[in-house]
């Protein structure tokens, strides 16, 4: 029996009781929707979360800070690891690695024009900028054989105030309104312009240098962690570490930078004030290092084999993993509430068939007599539970996408709330072409495993039984 | 010369409840090809048991059927639904087609089994159909047709496999005298015009004049064969 003759015969049988088989239908297209719209709701969450995990920082960028692990109860896992040129050269060679830049984090009042502020500095291998990743959306990155340039993030101007506004301040006349609703200012100001870093010394705190720095650019991307701060040349910056240590006798450290290593080591504050240098940190070593991947995946690759030879790392998508893991339970949840009701279905589809092989008795019978093999009477009723799995998945999944797009419309201007202006609100409902196709397949196989348990008893009926009863 | 069709010791007993009920006590018989065979009896006396076992339908408790020395009776289920749509053709007392079917689907179901393209085994059923007179009736449904016409239409479907057996189990008994010569005569006028080898069971004396060769059953026995030209 041929496979078209096998569906048009299905289909047809399928209409003799019309009423039966749209409420079989209507049982599973109500059944996909449920499946369709609960895991477009899981993956429009884990969607949206990885959007926003991406608006504040990097997906294939991990710093390797100082310090050491420590396991879940919190003891340290071997020893820390120096940040040294052998360092930067050793995770170059790590496969999946495009670039490594040693860091220095600084920090200090600094003036441009009449304005007066505050800047966080970073210092990195202004040749490995570009290869960063990093995007200028005004001016240029920071190059090789670059000196005393800086390039800054978009929110860096909004930390300068010049004197009428200090004043206003001063006087209380603004109220703290959130970040969010202070007024921008334009990055573009701070083009050029030359910058004048006032540094003192940790040791003497009268004994203080200007450093100038002319701004060259301004970083793309007003939400990333880098749009609050500034890179310059890392030899700029040992310039004003080494000045900051000048005369300090534990043999230098920023006493911040110290205190932080000493918390994060979990050892205590007190080496800052002590007269011995904290065992295995080398003052001179770098604050962290910024490794770029090639991709999400190798960020974590990497990131598991740097922690395995002992360093501090840290990346956004390690916390993606946790939030992905929670988005899989949460979608495995709704995926379940779904399969419930497309299980309610099959079950419907079963009694359909079960009822339709009563009445069809003498004619399955017939069928055999006049030469139908167990396989063709097999075939056609898994073809009619089959059939009623695809229009039922058809039809479920055009009201999916009917349901999803008004759960979007509807929480558009809710979700939008807490989003920055000019992003783009995301719908919480996502049906990706892969889970429309997915729902269709799962329908039909629903339907013919439905389609099993009558499709046998239809194949052990008698023939005889049926043209007997004349 | 072996016959074609061959009954060897044909025993078939039914269990009823705690009864046991023998519808066939050690049946012999040897059909020639191309015989136009009529089983006549009352009801009960085993005629249908007799006309399923030999179609393959049915399993006896002891003996044999074998069709050019091919033994049916043991036949695998599988094979026997194969030979059944490639050899053999049936015609029932309630017709049973496929009330939804059209004229010319139902004729052309058993070629559907077959594999046969949907252009090639329409057109035979069609043309069978207008041969056997159902030119205006080919798109109703057995529902839109008189009982002789849907006798007809089940001849149409015995015969569009070309078979070499026919089996026709009470083929009037649905119909009026009048209905009943219609189709006995077109019946007779196709197994003749094609070879075909025809077993008929009826219980109506009177169309045993068709038949080559009347087999009297009583109680599940064969207890007289008439040869045509001699009157019962
Ligand atoms: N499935 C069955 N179960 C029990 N008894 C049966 C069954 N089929 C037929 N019989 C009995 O076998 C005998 C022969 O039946 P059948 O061959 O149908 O007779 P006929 O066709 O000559 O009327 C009858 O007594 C009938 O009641
Ligand atoms: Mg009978």
């Amino acid at each position: 029996m041929n496979k078209l003759d096998i569906l048009k015969l299905a289909h047809r049988n399928l209409w003799r009781r019309k009423a039966r088989t749209i409420l079989t239908v209507v049982g599973v297209m109500i059944g996909t929707t449920a499946i369709v719209v609960m895991l477009s709701l899981g993956i429009g969450l884990k969607e949206s979360q990885r959007k926003s995990m991406e608006r504040w920082g990097d997906l294939n960028m991990i710093r390797v800070q100082q310090g050491i692990n420590f396991d879940r109860e919190g003891k340290p896992l071997g020893e820390a690891k120096k940040l040294d040129d052998a360092a930067v050269a050793e995770i170059k060679a790590i496969e999946g690695v495009v670039a490594v830049s040693p860091a220095y984090e600084s920090g200090g009042e600094a003036k441009f024009g009449r304005k007066r502020g505050h800047i966080q500095l970073i210092g990195i291998d202004p040749e490995e900028m570009v290869n960063l990743e990093f995007t200028a959306s005004l001016g240029r990155l920071l190059k090789a054989g670059d000196r005393n340039v800086m390039v800054v993030g978009s929110q860096v101007i909004n930390n300068f105030r010049d004197e009428a506004e200090i004043r206003k301040m001063q006087r209380g006349m603004m109220f703290y309104e959130g970040p969010r609703r202070l007024e921008r200012k334009d990055p573009g100001e701070m083009m050029d312009q030359r910058i004048a870093m006032e540094i003192r010394n940790n040791s003497n705190h009268e004994k203080k240098r200007i450093f100038n720095f002319q701004v060259v650019g301004v970083l793309e991307g007003e939400f990333k962690q880098h749009a609050y701060q500034a890179y310059a040349p890392i030899e700029d910056i040992k310039r004003m570490r080494k000045f900051m240590m000048e005369g300090t006798q534990n043999g230098g450290g920023d006493p911040r930078m110290m205190r932080e290593i000493a918390m994060k080591t979990g050892g205590e504050v007190r080496a800052t004030s002590s007269r011995r240098p904290m065992q295995g940190y080398d003052p001179d070593d770098y604050n962290f290092l910024l490794v770029r991947t090639e991709d999400v995946t190798k960020t974590r690759e990497v990131s598991d084999i740097l922690r395995e030879r002992g360093y501090n790392t840290y990346s956004i998508a390690d916390q993606l993993e946790g939030i992905e893991k929670t988005s899989r339970t949460i979608q495995a949840i709704l995926g379940g509430i779904g399969g419930i009701t497309l299980l309610v279905a099959a079950i419907g589809i079963t009694n359909t068939m079960i009822m339709s092989i009563y009445e069809r008795t003498k004619e399955i019978g017939i069928m055999k007599v006049i030469g139908a093999t167990f396989q063709d009477i097999h075939a056609m009723f898994l073809a009619e539970a089959g059939l009623i799995g695809l229009m039922g998945g058809t039809i479920g999944l055009g009201l999916s996408y009917l349901v999803s797009y008004i759960i979007n419309h509807f929480s558009r201007n809710f979700m939008s709330r807490g989003l920055p202006p000019g992003e783009e609100v995301m719908g919480i409902s996502l049906i990706p072409p892969y889970l429309a196709l997915f729902a269709m397949a799962f329908a039909v196989l629903i339907g013919v495993i439905a389609g099993l348990y009558p499709a046998n008893r239809a194949v052990r009926l008698s023939p005889i039984n049926a043209i007997r009863n004349e | 010369m072996a016959a074609f069709i061959e009954i060897k010791n044909l025993t078939k007993k039914y269990r009823l409840g705690q009864e046991i009920i023998t519808a066939l006590d050690n049946v012999n018989l040897s059909i020639a090809q191309g015989e136009f065979l009529c089983i006549l009896g009352t009801s009960g006396s085993g005629k249908t048991t007799l006309l399923h076992i030999m179609a393959g339908l049915e399993k006896p408790v002891r003996g044999e059927v074998l069709v050019k020395g091919v033994s049916l009776t043991k036949m695998k289920e599988k094979d026997m639904a194969y030979f059944r749509r490639k050899h053999m053709g049936f015609i029932f007392q309630s017709y049973n087609l496929i009330p939804t079917l059209t004229a010319v689907e139902n004729v052309a179901l058993p070629l559907i089994f077959d594999g046969v393209e949907k252009k090639e085994r329409e057109k035979r059923a069609r043309d069978l159909l207008i041969q056997l007179g159902l030119k205006e009736r080919l798109k109703n449904k057995p529902t839109e047709m008189s009982g002789g016409q849907q006798q007809r239409v089940s001849i149409a479907r015995a015969l569009v496999n070309n078979p070499k057996i026919i089996f026709a189990d009470e083929p009037t008994g649905n119909l009026d005298s009048k209905t009943t010569k219609e189709i006995m005569d077109i019946l007779y006028e196709r197994v003749k015009a094609s070879g075909v080898t025809l077993i008929m069971v009826t219980h109506d004396l009177d169309l045993a004049h068709y038949a080559d060769r009347v087999i009297h059953m009583v109680d599940g026995q064969i207890t007289k064969i008439v040869e045509k030209g001699v009157s019962a």
